[in-house]
């Protein structure tokens, strides 16, 4: 399942539009600097790591399995 | 199966003195997912111990805070040139290059070009985003015709800019390489091919086959003046048709390399026509550093005299460097070198503030005496005009070095005069013997006038002086 650590996320939206299941979306709340980084909604996630690596961030991301 | 998460790369990258885990890449950069793929082979391939990344200039230019390997900076557009010196230096390791398309296409195109056509034993991965990103958008080599920068605000004319730079299809032109591929990180299934492809050169480099290029093409949003996706979109739309997609060479199955002895260089004895081989320094940590400047003008022989003093710390088993600094003219420009000798191994040549300052005209008095440090010595010739005083705490000595030649009959010899100073007001460190043997030795290819120079040495040491 898809982890975020919204501190490391610049909320580019590669990783919602990667998503086959479209489990991710950008979020409402702002993270420590000012952006509304990506959120797991919580259900649908097949643990593919598409989204890990359409993500430039090598730690916004990640796929536990 | 294992948790998908970053490898190669460090936990937390420090810069400007923040701890941070993000990298400096825009959102949505293409950097960023090329950077965790390639961190990601090194690290599943084992070969952070002996990788050498060589990081570029560039929007790449901070790589070095991320992959967990060893680094070098490259001037700008030089990557491939440092790449050629580390992996000739060291046969051992895994040289990569990374580099962007106005580093590599532009000012340093000729760098990669004849490293790839020497066939150099080094991964090139090359970043095209048709644009130079960190400086603002400008047009690069790579620009696709039309495509608007902030140099070609109404779009690349190719009546006045040409066309688009097609880098892979001019390097499948030579025989050396021996993989050649563009692929691309704008969508997922390009990226797992943009994946298998890192991965290739890097185990290329391990099985020492030869030179491989990988250009990646990268969308840049911020400099498309795009949203993330859309400029994903401008990568594969436009960008492909442009630079297609796919293998232009692919020979993996060759030979490997030999692996090509190393040359030892030591000492300065390429400079001083000596053929026998140089006995290597002796670390004695009790000799401190001692830095000296000697300065004037081209034909003085200000050069020959920081020469002699080097080769007479050489002599003396010293750590020792001798670095000139001149215009392009041979004579007549300005002229300077610094040397350092040291009982242990010197960091840099350059010296800032010397110990011993020489000056054999107005302007290297000028220049240079305000920089002298405390306790040290300037030793400038008589006729200089001492308009500025030097520092508190330094000793000055004006020594008659060009009327003294004149007088022997042997005006180029103004600096054996110096040298003679140096020996005469004990201000090298190095003993008398070495001195005058350095002396002779840089006559070599004339010994009667290194005899004759010995001489005058040793009658102008014997001048009084007040």
């Amino acid at each position: 399942m898809v982890v975020v650590d919204k501190e490391n996320c610049k909320g580019c939206g590669r990783c919602v539009a990667a998503c086959p299941k479209k489990c991710l979306a950008l979020g409402e709340t702002l993270n420590a600097m000012g952006i509304k980084s990506v959120e797991y909604k919580g259900e649908g996630c097949i643990s593919c790591g598409m989204c890990f690596y359409n993500c430039p961030e090598p730690y916004a991301l990640k796929v536990e399995k | 199966m294992a948790t998908i998460e970053q490898k190669g790369m460090y936990k937390a990258f420090p810069r400007s003195g923040k701890n941070v885990s993000f990298t400096h890449y825009c959102p949505g950069c293409g950097h960023g997912i090329i950077n965790k793929l390639i961190a990601e082979a090194c690290a599943e391939l084992g070969l952070q111990d002996r990788t050498i990344f060589v990081d570029p200039v560039g929007c790449g230019v901070f790589t070095y805070y991320y992959w967990d390997a060893a680094h070098i900076s490259a001037a700008h557009g030089r990557a491939s040139a440092a790449a050629t010196g580390a992996c000739r230096a060291r046969p051992d390791a895994v040289t990569i290059a990374y580099q962007g398309d106005g580093d590599l296409g532009a000012i340093g195109f000729n760098n990669a070009f004849q490293a790839a056509s020497r066939g150099e034993r080094f991964g090139c991965i090359f970043v095209n985003n048709s644009l130079y990103g960190m400086t603002g958008g400008q047009m690069a080599p790579t620009t696709l015709d039309g495509e608007t920068t902030t140099t070609t605000p109404f779009g690349r004319d190719p009546a006045l800019t040409g066309h688009p730079l097609h880098v892979c299809e001019v390097f499948a032109q030579l025989k050396a390489p021996v993989y050649i591929a563009r692929v691309s990180v704008a969508d997922t299934r390009r990226i797992m091919q943009a994946k298998k492809a890192i991965r290739k050169v890097f185990e290329i480099q391990r099985d020492r086959k030869g030179y491989a290029l990988l250009e990646i093409l990268a969308p840049c949003p911020t400099n498309f003046k795009m949203d993330p996706l859309k400029a994903a979109s401008f990568c594969m739309n436009e960008m492909e048709k442009e630079f297609p997609l796919g293998v232009f060479r692919d020979e993996e199955a060759r030979e490997p390399l030999a692996v090509r002895p190393v040359p030892q260089a030591s000492g300065c004895h390429d400079l001083f026509a000596e053929k026998e081989a140089v006995p290597a320094a002796v670390d004695d940590p009790a000799v401190a550093e001692r830095r000296f400047k000697f300065a004037g003008y081209g034909g003085q022989g200000i050069l020959s005299l920081g020469l002699c003093v080097a080769e007479a710390a050489r002599l003396e088993r010293r750590h020792t460097l001798w670095f000139p600094s001149y215009g392009p003219e041979q004579r007549g420009g300005s002229a300077n070198c610094s040397v350092v000798v040291s009982g242990t191994p010197i960091g840099s040549p350059t010296v800032d503030h010397p110990d011993v300052l020489v000056c054999m005209n107005q302007p290297a008095y000028e220049r240079f005496v305000g920089d002298v440090k405390r306790g040290g010595t300037v030793i400038v010739d008589e006729t200089v005009p001492v308009k500025v005083a030097p520092p508190d705490g330094v000793r000055l000595i004006r020594w008659p070095a060009i009327k003294m030649a004149e007088e022997f009959g042997v005006p180029k010899a103004a600096n054996t005069m110096m040298l003679a100073a140096l020996k005469k007001f004990k201000c090298t460190g190095l003993s008398d013997g070495n001195l005058e043997k350095a002396l002779v030795a840089s006559f070599k290819k004339k010994p009667a006038l290194g005899e004759k120079n010995r001489e005058l040495l040793r009658q102008a040491e014997a001048r009084e002086h007040s």
